[in-house]
This record gives structure tokens, sequence and C-alpha cells, in this order.
């Protein structure tokens, strides 16, 4: 995969979920496009660069998601790096297990993998989440009510990726070649991949 | 790249991630905010760019929508005064009940304030949600704490702690992490507010509901409000209490910057029996403007040494 070509698509699309995507909420649901960036660079990259993808992606929200220390007279936002890189993670490695039953070309398989990669991203958060509330944080991660509410929340929001992701999964897809997959040659196989340094 | 396709690095980042996971938050928070301000510093002017895209694709909720430019800044001023005059008049009422009880005389509070215009850059999708990213920081003055308003008088929210130089967080006033929120509600308002807005416009109903408590001349009742989310509070009353749907209910919380007393929190949505209490109401509280739909916010930043309501010439931004 080509990181010079990641990274700004990642910029772009960290700052289109920021910024950008709150236009679209229906009913407090906002859709996100990291999934969708993460389960295309999961369903084509080799395993090592979708890890390590999903790892920069995780880095990024945990800057942009500070958590709420209320233990202190006023609340205070602290950033806590870790619990997305691995939510992430978890994501990425969802798409990275489904693929190989999948037809990738189908932007509805990359749909379907951003709901996946959603989902159980959000699954993996909360757990940790969870965990950390235990002993460690004054109030959970995920901010308000409980975390089965939480995780159904993000449901509705995978969903709703999933189904803003097909318009832009396309335009991924059609840039297929730019980013320089290893598997995503005209006519991959296994071998094929054994002579590809750019991975 | 070679060390991306190394395997042992991989796993051992992914170990370190899971070391940072498991830590308390006071083992990053020396670090972590300027490392994420540092992350967030590339994004920033994409993130303005799009921020007016977003509100030219989407109107944002701002108050006194459709109505004429000048006829609004004239209404938002109009709430300002009016927040300044329900704070001033909650300070003479604490001062007379001090001077009642004879219980020492404690000089003022003086600090006052001056008003920074941010833009709402960020807002809270994904997890943790809820806190709202906007574009000003300790380099504007901008401090923990200190109230944010949007329409005048209408506080939507508060400075959390651990901003950046130019980005601060903002939690929202229905985030249950703002904790309980004392808070008077002005009865027998509404019907002077329905008297007062019949005849005009959709906006012209909504500005004049805050007319009720300069029209109304009714009784203050005080009431502890929780956050739960969606733009609502909720409060239990004394049943006595003559609390009506509509009547508006102001911050009057001492925990607070002075400068957020007397703001507006909202207007008494519904009024209900407690079942577990027959003696006690529950109040329910919508706020008027939703936090996840402004576009832009005035923080009241403190100035040390200035009277209350000592306002600059106009928005330093």
């Amino acid at each position: 995969m080509r990181w010079w070509v990641f990274i700004p698509v990642l910029a772009l699309v960290l700052t289109m979920d920021a910024a950008f995507m709150p236009a679209c909420s229906i009913g407090g649901h906002v859709p996100q496009l990291w999934p969708l960036l993460l389960a295309f660079v999961a369903l084509y990259a080799s395993r090592g660069s979708a890890l390590w993808a999903a790892m920069m992606v995780g880095v990024w929200l945990d800057a942009m998601h500070p958590a709420l220390d209320t233990s202190g007279a006023t609340p205070r936002a602290v950033t806590v790096f870790g619990p997305h890189i691995l939510a992430c993670a978890a994501g990425a490695w969802c798409v990275l297990e489904t693929r190989t039953w999948l037809y990738r070309r189908n932007v509805l398989t990359v749909a379907f993998s951003t709901f996946n990669c959603a989902l159980l991203a959000s699954l993996a958060y909360v757990a940790i989440a969870g965990i950390r509330s235990a002993y460690a944080d004054s109030s959970p991660l995920w901010g308000d009510g409980s975390g089965g509410a939480a995780v159904g929340s993000d449901m509705v929001d995978a969903l709703y990726s999933a189904v803003i992701a097909i318009l832009p999964a396309w335009g991924l897809q059609s840039s297929l070649t730019v980013w320089g997959f290893a598997t995503a040659g005209p006519r991959f196989a296994g071998g094929n991949r054994m002579n590809r340094g750019n991975d | 790249m070679p060390f991306v396709s190394s395997r042992r690095i991989l796993v051992i980042a992914l170990g370190g991630a899971a070391l940072l996971s498991a830590l308390p938050q006071s083992f990053q928070t020396p670090w972590s905010g300027t490392l994420a301000g540092v992350l967030w510093a590339p994004l920033v002017p994409g993130a303005s760019v799009l921020a007016w895209a977003r509100d030219w694709v989407r109107a944002p909720a701002e108050p006194y929508q459709g109505l004429p430019e000048e006829l609004r800044a004239a209404r938002e001023d109009r709430d300002r005064l009016q927040g300044e005059l329900d704070a001033t008049q909650m300070r003479v009422e604490e001062l007379e009940r001090e001077l009642g009880e004879l219980s020492g005389y404690r000089p003022a509070d003086r600090a006052g304030w001056q008003p920074r215009l941010a833009t709402v850059i960020e807002r809270g999708a994904g997890r943790p949600a809820g806190l709202l990213g906007i574009d000003v920081g300790t380099a504007q003055g901008i401090g923990e704490g200190d109230p944010v308003v949007v329409g005048g008088n209408q506080i939507i929210g508060m400075i959390a702690a651990g901003g950046a130089e130019n980005r601060s967080w903002v939690i929202p006033l229905d985030d249950r992490r703002c904790g309980r929120i004392d808070a008077i509600v002005l009865t027998g308002a509404a019907d002077g507010a329905s008297a007062a807005s019949e005849g005009t416009g959709a906006g012209g109903k909504k500005a004049d509901k805050s007319d009720k408590a300069r029209n109304g001349g009714g009784a203050s009742v005080l009431v502890q409000l929780v956050p739960q989310g969606n733009r609502r509070l909720i409060g239990e009353l004394e049943s006595p209490a003559n609390v009506k749907k509509g009547d508006s209910v102001l911050l009057s919380d001492a925990g607070w910057r002075p400068a957020a007393l007397g703001m507006q929190i909202g207007v008494v949505e519904s009024v209900g029996a407690l079942d577990a209490n027959p003696l006690r109401r529950r109040i329910t509280v919508r706020m008027e403007s939703d936090p996840l739909r402004v576009p832009r916010v005035v923080v009241k930043v403190r100035v040390p040494g200035q009277g209350q309501g000592a306002r600059g010439t106009g928005a330093p931004k």
C-alpha cells in the first residue's frame, strides 16, 4: 500500500468526520467515513499494512475524541491514547478475516465491510472502556448512558455509515490502482504477491 | 515499507497500545494533550472550511432564525442585557440575604467577562460522545469553567479543563457529566410571554419567550436539574410550586462562574406527578438551542479586575 496516498486521504476523511458529517445527522446519529477507509484498506492491503493503517486511524481518533475526567471540580478533557487504536485494530481484523469469502470489487461489499468494521470497533471500544471504568475512569469513556445503549447507538451509526459509504466506496474502488495494493492486481494469485515490494 | 512489514514491531506496537489503554488517565495527562494538539493541528484549516460547508449544506439551528439581521441582533442584545439584569438581581438578592443575616460582609466578586466568538469545528460524533470542539483556546484567554452562550443569554455549556492553545472543548449543558445544576424557575412568566408573542411570527414567538422574566413578575422557584441528554434536564419540585409549561429556567449555581449566573437554560417543557413522592413534582426543562447544531458560540471569558457585566467594546475575535 502506498502510504503517501493513505495519509492524505486519512486526513481528509477525519476532517470530514469532525467538521462536515454532522450535516448528515438524522436523529442524533452521525455517519462516519473512517470505517469506510479502514474497511477499504483492510479489504485490499496486506495484513500488516491494514493493521498499521488501523493503528494510525486509532491514534488520530484518540486525539480527536478526548474523554472527560469528572473527578475534579471542573470536568477535564483528557486525551487517552490506546482505546481507539485497539478498537480500530479489531475492526480491521474483522474485515481481514471476512475478506477471503467476499467479492471485493462490489461497492456493496465495501459498505458491508464498513458496517462490520464500525460495529466491531465499537464493541471493542466499549469493552475497553468498560474495563477501564472499573478501576481507572471516574465516568465511562463512552459517555452518557450504559454500555449496552452505547453499542446500540453505535450499531445504528454503523448502519448509517455503511449506507452513506456506498457512494464514496465507488470512488475508492475507481482509484484502486493509485493505492498500489498488493492484492488488487488484475489477476491476483497468491504467488504474485511475492514479487510486490510496495506493500 | 520494511518497518511496516515487520510483524514483531507490529505486535510490540499493539502491545504498547494495550498498555496505554490499561493505564489510568493520569499517566497520559502530562503529554497526551500536547500530542493530540499536534495531531489535530494539520486538520484545523480543512475543518474550518468544511464547517462552513456543513453550515451551508444544512442550516444551523441559530436563535431567531428567519428574522432580519438587524432585528435578530437587537433581540440578541436584548437577551444579553436581560441575562445581565437577571444575574445582577440574583446578586442583589444574595447580598440582601447576607445583610439580613448579618453574617459578615463578603466583597462582591468583581471579576467581569469579555465575549470571545468561537466557531464550532468539531462535534461529538463517535466515542466519547457529546463534546464540542471550538477554535479558541488558552491563547485567547479561554479558561476552564467559562460559560458558553448563544443568542445573547442562552447558555449551552461550559469549557472543560484540558484545552490547548487554539482549541477548547465544550461540555454541553445536557450532558450528564456536567453534573447537577442549581437553577431557578421564573413562575408566572409563560402567560405573559404567550400574550406578548401573539401576532408575531414563529421567530417572534420564540424570541418573546424571554420576555417573561421582565413581564411576568412571578416568584422564582429553586430547583436542582440533572442533565438527561437530548437537550433535556429534569428536576424535582415541591408540589405547591406554581410552575407551568413555558416558564423560563435560569442558571443559579454558585459552582459556575459569575458570568454564567442568570443565563437562560431553557423553558419548562412538562410538569408531571412524581409517583415515588406525591409531595413533589417532576419537571422537564428543554434547552432552547441544540448544542449539537450551533455553528458559532460566545465564550464569556473571565477578565479579572473588572466589574461584573463590564464588557469589552466588542468581540475581539
